[in-house]
């Protein structure tokens, strides 16, 4: 692969407004209870925002008994959906619940990161709608920053499918709370 | 495919530019204008659902009657059939008393396009009748800024983020006003410093450098504390203040009595060190922001804190040099000519004047008018059974009234006691001019989809009522009924306003959003300060003793996936991990520990105006003595709500805020 694109999610700019995952909806429409992009609360307050994480190992691509994922050069996984049987096994073997079943055509979809968008140079429509920056994409082969974590609070086991994300931490602030 | 440019219409700061795509008659996506210079290409969750809100299969459809009311026994009828009833019963409550005073509206501001302003025009073309007067949302905010400081209605938002210091005293953009985030996180970024002031730890206070929990209603001595220390710090020139000023001697009289840092903790319930930090924040800065939030005048002490914090505002800006701004809202939309608001009133042989009573205890004083009683109602843009204070009232006033007409675009709880409903447009179905309160750009809303089966804009619906009530009864109404939507924007883009916009006609709108000319401000206009009583103040402050009965202050902010009740239907929105079916009380560890509750336990939380059901959530930042309830919902929690009005007679908000209320653990009814 040339490239490994992946989500760079900042923890400390999320204010957790779901514009990420409606926007999400909007551009792919999917149906029913679908969220290929979830925004969730953690224990301490903070937000996560998650979709596929477009792993360097998927499990789900290894398990699929119809080979219907594939790995791009850019390191975007597809699924496609003419090969896909709807067996569920790979929403079994994915630790992030990436692909959901679709109740209307008995398929598995899932996040392909806007694809067609980035093929046009555009954004994915998560990336395009985050009011704060967020939540961004990088080629993950070639960005560093110090402060970058592989996992963080909520996140599950990444050990199985280095997951293509990459965290930066909250900032240390100041509160103060009533006395009484 | 076809690419449209609209404009979101809801009651919000940031009134969002839009695209539409629409293919075949669908609408298959929205996405936010770029052109738009506050957005940036940006809308809410909100704004990105709207795909889902067009057709959602709960969207009314059709004119619905129901009888008898509030049975859910509706059947569908013609526009025609509900044109008939209602002109037969404005015309007959004409017949019988002799003016159309027993015929009125009541409307706000689920739609704030300029021509939804049709629904006023329509009952101004009939003569006298019952209406509504002021502002629910925003009046003691507004009243208390009178004084408006010249040098700082200039400010946009966008400039918040060449501050070096912002300070937002009970505002909550990071769910109110999403795209002001962008603003705040680029001054910071630029090494601003972002202090946030609020009874309640929101997501924004999570994002700022500081955070000062405050108790409620006393935000203002906080304000002139840091006043105070500005002023006694060796930075202040107060010569240069004394020049811009009529009154600072007497100002810094009043600051004389604001109490020491001590006693000020005390009273704010905030550390001394907390308050400390902020006035430090404050003298340093060289351009800082204060932004009044809505919450906080939204009680009857809420007037004396936004004087006292605008003080320290003017302190921090012109007064000494400094780049200081103050935000709240601006009256932008009044700069406009309003033709349809302000639609002429039809002559009367009688009756003088429409009736206009206070839209803050509407159902109250509607319920005291006689000769002639209110008989008819109609309801547009509003969705009182849920949104409004004094329900019982409203319950004792549908008892009396003999029709009551919703117009809506889902089965509110509103349409749900009505007799008629008619089903309104979205603002794809029709074309409006969108006027910001908080930014400076004005939006046109370009009609990009067809009617959603029967449904209808509120100028449609005026034109064909108003035909149809002279039809039955020729010269009733004075409404032009033949111009059109873009008739009246053409209106509205009057000479001064196409100057102050710079566009020579609506289509200059087409190609995207104008920002408004920067005025001039008048060179040297002495400024006078609102002179705080603040020993009645102080007084105020400490009169909001714990009450036996009623211990908890009850707050009912937003949330994130709604604007008021609007959007309540949408699984894109209610379908996420954070909403519930049921109602649910956030209460502290300490309220919970001394009530023996439990999360999830199940909950009334009552007062003397009646109870509401809820699950306990214990929310780890909550002040002991404040139960946090969101709006709306299946028995919203507006039920328990009634505001006092104040002694003084100036005109305010609704005092939401000033409800106390106790919680008890519900009672397993033994019949199962």
């Amino acid at each position: 692969m040339v490239k490994q694109l992946g989500f760079v999610f900042d923890i400390d700019l999320c204010i957790g407004c779901k514009t990420c995952e409606v926007a999400c909806r909007n551009e792919n429409q999917t149906v029913g209870t679908v969220r290929w992009r979830k925004v969730t609360r953690q224990v301490d307050g903070s937000f996560l925002s998650l979709s596929c994480n477009h792993c360097s190992s998927p499990e789900c691509f290894r398990v699929c008994p119809e080979n219907a994922f594939t790995k791009r050069m850019d390191g975007i996984v597809e699924i496609h959906a003419e090969r896909c049987s709807g067996c569920g096994l790979c929403m079994e073997a994915c630790p992030y619940q990436a692909p959901q079943f679709d109740p209307i055509t008995h398929k598995v979809t899932k996040c392909q990161m806007c694809n067609d968008r980035i093929d046009q140079g555009l954004q994915a429509a998560c990336v395009e709608a985050c009011p704060t920056e967020a939540l961004t994409v990088k080629d993950l082969y070639t960005f560093c920053q110090v402060n970058g974590m592989g996992t963080t609070l909520g996140f599950p086991d990444t050990r199985l499918t280095n997951p293509s994300i990459v965290f930066l931490p909250e900032k240390e602030r100041k509160r103060y709370f009533q006395m009484r | 495919m076809k690419i449209f440019r609209n404009a979101c219409p809801r009651n919000c700061y940031a009134s969002c530019s839009m695209l539409s795509y629409v293919n075949n008659g669908k609408l298959v996506k929205v996405a936010g204008d770029d052109q738009h210079g506050y957005t940036k290409g940006n809308l809410c969750a909100k704004g990105y659902a709207f795909t889902q809100y067009v057709t959602h299969p709960n969207r009314l459809k059709y004119p619905i009657m129901q009888s008898p009311r509030s049975s859910g026994n509706w059947k569908r009828i013609s526009w025609e059939q509900a044109y008939t009833i209602i002109a037969d019963k404005i015309i007959e409550l004409n017949e019988r008393y002799g003016s159309n005073l027993a015929s009125g509206y009541n409307k706000f501001s689920g739609n704030i396009g300029l021509l939804h302003y049709a629904a006023e025009a329509m009952f101004n073309s009939i003569g006298p009748h019952t209406k509504p007067k002021g502002n629910l949302c925003l009046t003691t905010g507004d009243e208390a800024l009178k004084e408006r400081f010249k040098q700082f209605e200039q400010s946009s938002p966008e400039d918040m983020a060449a501050a070096d210091l912002i300070v937002i005293w009970g505002a909550n953009p990071a769910v109110t006003n999403v795209p002001q985030m962008k603003y705040i996180f680029q001054a910071r970024r630029a090494g601003a410093k972002v202090a946030v002031i609020d009874p309640v730890f929101t997501e924004t206070a999570a994002k700022a450098d500081l955070y000062i929990q405050i108790k409620p209603g006393t935000d203002g001595l906080l304000a002139l504390y840091a006043a105070k220390r500005i002023a006694d710090s060796s930075f202040f020139d107060e010569n240069y203040a004394q020049d811009c000023t009529n009154n600072f001697i007497q100002f810094k009289r009043i600051m004389e009595k604001v109490p020491s840092a001590d006693k000020v903790s005390e009273l704010t319930n905030a550390p001394i060190s907390a308050i400390e930090e902020l006035a430090e924040l404050y003298i340093h800065a060289a351009s800082s922001v204060t932004w009044i939030g809505f919450g906080m005048q939204r009680t009857n002490i809420g007037g004396e804190n936004v004087q006292a914090i605008s003080a320290l505002a003017a302190m921090t800006g012109f007064l000494q040099k400094k780049k200081g701004k103050l935000f709240y809202a601006h009256d932008d939309l009044e700069q406009f000519p309003l033709h349809l608001l302000k639609f002429p009133e039809q002559k009367h042989s009688k009756a003088q004047a429409s009736r206009a009573i206070d839209i803050n205890s509407f159902a109250k004083n509607a319920l005291e008018l006689s000769d002639p009683p209110l008989k008819f109602l109609w309801i547009a843009s509003r969705n009182p059974f849920s949104q409004d204070n004094n329900l019982q009232s409203w319950m004792k006033l549908i008892q009396q009234l003999e029709l009551i007409v919703t117009v809506d675009l889902y089965m509110t709880k509103t349409a749900e006691i009505s007799d008629i409903v008619l089903p309104a447009a979205t603002h794809f179905e029709e074309m409006d001019l969108i006027v910001s309160y908080w930014h400076h750009w004005i939006s046109i809303n370009e009609q990009s989809l067809a009617g959603y089966f029967e449904s209808k804009s509120d100028l449609q619906i005026t034109r064909e009522l108003t035909n149809k009530l002279n039809e039955r009864s020729p010269g009733f109404s004075t409404f032009p009924s033949e111009l059109e939507a873009l008739d009246w924007i053409q209106k509205e883009l009057s000479p001064e306003i196409q100057e102050l916009y710079g566009i020579q006609d609506y289509t200059d709108l087409l190609s995207g959003p104008h920002l408004k000319k920067p005025e001039k401000i008048p060179a040297k206009e002495k400024f006078s300060f609102n002179i705080l009583d603040v020993s009645g103040y102080l007084e105020n402050i400490k009169v909001q003793k714990d009450s036996l009965l009623f211990p908890y202050q009850l707050i009912t902010p937003q949330s994130l996936l709604t604007i008021h009740s609007q959007y309540e239907h949408l699984s894109w929105l209610i379908g996420t991990d954070e909403n519930s079916e049921d109602t649910i009380a956030e209460i502290s560890a300490i309220a919970a520990e001394e009530n023996k509750l439990m999360p999830e336990d199940s909950i009334e939380i009552f007062n003397e105006n009646g109870w509401v059901d809820a699950k306990v959530k214990v929310n780890p930042y909550l002040a002991k003595n404040i139960v946090l309830v969101k709006q709306a919902g299946k028995k919203p929690i507006n039920w328990i709500i009634v505001h006092q009005e104040s002694d003084q007679c100036q005109e305010t908000s609704t005092h939401f805020y000033d409800s106390k209320v106790n919680i008890r653990k519900k009672k397993v009814s033994r019949n199962g």
